[in-house]
């Protein structure tokens, strides 16, 4: 055996493995997706690019594209925002943090799709808490500060607690096409936010507390300014971690929807994983649902290279 | 399921001394929907172990729905774990025979002597025929009825129950006037398009003509807009089925269309309130016809074992005649398919259960429910849902554009004619 190739004997294995669990799955599904296979037939045609074409043209998968696409502007921002303020609240108590802390991770510990049926039963119409509690603030002082109609120029009777109070009828928050993603997008921040907290706090351990202590001697007095001057900066490297993987997850978001909305009402919350789901494992058309996970493939890569060449180019590592 | 499953366990273990003799034989077994049927194997399964103490039937996880056993029969006919018996929904057996996952029934009807007798009559088997060879026999059938809280309607000074779907709007519009803000839920998301061919059949028309999708015709038309009249007019709230059946169980709906599957379930849950049933209202008149619901226990054992077989045929017979069959009418709102069933056994039951008389009144009415051909059927399903779904959620208003839109993308889906 030459000694140049020895290395390659100690590599294959692991190139193996990766090869036949990594790759060779992708390399199959990209080749169904150009076929019409269902499942149980004995064979399927070759049917060129007529899955993609049905991915671009059908207003179904418009809809699929604006709802995914919404869900992950919507989390990825909110849950970042407040995940970084909740770190950085938690970080500056001197007692009761840990309590904080494993308050806020409870939603990510506990399976999203067990909190589903929770929120399932908190927002049903006629049994669920939510909208009982909106229709016992009716015609109390909380009807009043949130109709905000003691703000000037504002119509109390014609904002959306009032108008909802005076109807007496909430909204199905999930069986409504003006408010399923938004309900739907809430539960995922909910969930998602403890988790980028808990990475953020790890982000602000790693500050050196010199760094701070000198900013504060050269003229840095407020928390604002050496925030904007040393944490934030500092948190750079933390930040693109934390971007990239909460877009990521809210990519692949599936249980709340699964066991909420199954897509609707109206595809207004079928987004592109719970399509993967409908077509190849509901209606065994494995031909289409391949394509679509090929684009979801495509979507992931982009955000990921994206984000790596992007951000990381601001990104102070130390 | 649980609860069968641990009756099953004790009964096995009661009755296995004196089956020692014997050699014990295990069939496996699948059905939808358990909180309709649970009870009604419950009940089953004791007689049945008592009569042939040999056969040990398992039950397997239960169907969500007659899509998802469709779906988990085809998967599990890839990975080779089909169970020996499954209940499929009516118009999802035609898949099945196609791809040759279901086994014909001739070769066991031929041994058996007095079949006719056992109450299996033309109409009934007509149901689970393909190619003129049996492959499923009916287990349950349902039609569409109406559900009335006569505690609500009387409350709007009604006491006729609707005859029209004009005749409903002018009740969904009584009934807000005296303060019911839920009024009425129509059952368009029921499984497979079963309302949408309900409208169809009343108007005389099939759903599916010679492998066309017909609600191209008129008659299409005709039952968008009907459906866009009773959504929009009586301002119905778009609740999920089981929402639905919970609300009206707990008094908050005055009327329900729905299929007479959910009798059982609903009267077992029932707030304090006259639940009453009347016949499906129809266009204008009386209905022409409506769509049969409901499943047929069909052979997809892979097993080569004559002893399995027979078994298997031995728990398909049992549940869909006789005593089996008449504990369907007993336990749900379904009727038994089986004359023996329904003129002997249970001469007297719907004497004293009025409301489940209603959907036997129908049956002359009973059609076929269509299934949609191709490997598409489960995916022109849902083209169709979804277009019934923009009109609920006030979506599409324009009954004649979606007409368009529809009976395109299903023609896109069906396949191809001479191919």
């Amino acid at each position: 055996m030459a000694p140049r190739s020895t290395g390659y004997w100690f590599t294959a294995p692991a190139l193996t493995l990766m090869a036949i669990i990594l790759l060779l799955p992708v390399l199959i599904a990209a080749g169904l997706s150009f076929t019409d296979y269902s499942l149980g037939n004995q064979s399927a045609n070759w049917v060129g690019a007529e899955n993609y074409e049905k991915i671009v043209s059908r207003s179904t998968y418009q809809k699929m594209f604006t709802a995914s696409i919404i869900y992950v502007l919507v989390v990825v921002p909110v849950s970042v925002v407040l995940g970084l303020g909740a770190a950085l609240l938690i970080n500056s108590l001197s007692f009761g943090g840990d309590l904080y802390k494993t308050i806020f991770f409870l939603p990510v510990m506990a399976a999203l799709l067990a909190m589903a049926i929770v929120w399932e039963f908190a927002l049903h119409n006629s049994v669920g808490i939510v909208n009982e509690m909106f229709q016992a603030g009716c015609g109390t002082i909380i009807e009043w500060v949130f109709n905000w109609g003691w703000i000037p120029f504002v119509d109390g009777s014609q904002t959306w607690y009032g108008r909802n109070c005076a109807s007496q009828e909430f909204p199905l928050w999930l069986r409504d096409r003006n408010y399923a993603l938004a309900t739907i997008c809430f539960i995922g921040i909910w969930q998602a936010f403890g988790f980028n907290m808990v990475l953020y706090l790890a982000g602000l351990t790693s500050i050196p507390r010199e760094l701070l202590q000198a900013a504060e001697m050269d003229g840095a007095k407020s928390a604002w300014e050496r925030f904007r001057l040393v944490i934030w900066p500092m948190l750079g490297p933390t930040t693109v971690f934390v971007v990239t993987i909460t877009s990521i997850r809210s990519f692949q978001v599936f249980d709340t929807i699964e066991a909420l909305t199954q897509g609707g009402p109206s595809k207004s919350t079928y987004v592109m994983m719970y399509a993967i789901y409908e077509k190849a494992i509901q209606q065994n058309l494995m031909g289409i649902g391949a394509a679509i996970t090929i684009v979801f493939l495509g979507f992931v890569l982009v955000i990921t290279f994206m984000q790596r060449y992007l951000v990381e180019r601001r990104v102070h590592y130390s | 399921m649980k609860r069968t499953l641990t009756a099953a366990v004790i009964l096995t273990a009661a009755s296995l001394s004196p089956a020692l003799a014997e050699e014990k034989v295990t069939i496996e077994f699948a059905y939808p929907y358990s909180h309709l049927f649970d009870v009604t194997y419950e009940k089953i399964l004791p007689k049945f172990n008592a009569q042939y103490p040999h056969i040990e039937v398992v039950m397997r996880a239960t169907y969500e729905s007659y899509e998802d056993g469709t779906n988990t029969i085809l998967r599990e006919a890839v990975s080779g774990d089909l169970p020996d018996v499954t209940m499929q929904g009516l118009n999802r057996q035609a898949i099945l025979v196609e791809k040759g996952i279901a086994k014909s029934l001739e070769p066991y009807i031929a041994k058996e002597a007095d079949f006719e007798k056992d109450g299996y009559h033309a109409a009934m088997l007509e149901l689970g025929t393909f190619n003129e060879r049996v492959h499923g026999l009916p287990f349950s059938v349902s039609l569409p009825v109406g559900y009335y809280n006569m505690d609500l309607m009387s409350q709007a000074g009604i006491t006729e129950m609707p005859r029209t779907w004009d005749e409903v709007v002018a009740t969904c519009k009584s009934l807000r006037a005296a303060g019911v803000n839920n009024p009425i839920f129509w059952g368009w998301n029921i499984t497979g398009n079963w309302f949408l061919q309900a409208l169809m059949w009343s108007q005389g028309a099939p759903t599916m003509k010679e492998g066309a999708f017909n609600v191209a015709a008129d008659e299409g038309l005709t039952s968008l807009e009907t459906m866009h009249t009773i959504f929009r007019e009586c301002d119905m709230q778009n609740l999920e089925w089981k929402e639905a059946l919970a609300s009206f169980s707990a008094g908050q709906v005055a009327m329900m269309f729905w299929s007479t599957s959910a009798l059982g379930a609903v009267e077992r849950s029932q707030g304090d309130f006259t639940l009453k049933t009347g016949p499906f209202p129809g266009i204008g008149g009386t209905p022409q016809g409506l769509p049969a619901g409901g499943n047929s226990a069909m052979l997809v054992s892979t097993s080569e074992d004559p002893k399995e077989l027979e078994a298997a045929w031995l728990w398909l017979k049992f549940i869909t005649s006789g005593e089996g069959a008449a504990d369907v009418a007993r336990t749900t709102g379904y009727m038994p398919p089986n004359k023996a069933a329904n003129e002997i056994i249970l001469a007297d039951f719907y004497k004293n259960n009025p409301n489940k008389q209603t959907a036997v009144d129908q049956l002359p009415l009973l059609r076929e429910w269509q299934a949609y051909p191709g490997d598409n059927g489960l995916a022109i399903t849902q083209v169709i849902y979804d277009g019934i779904e923009s009109i609920v959620v006030g979506e599409s208003d324009d009954m004649q554009e979606l007409q368009e839109e529809l009976v395109e993308e299903v023609e896109d889906l069906l396949p191809t004619k001479g191919s």
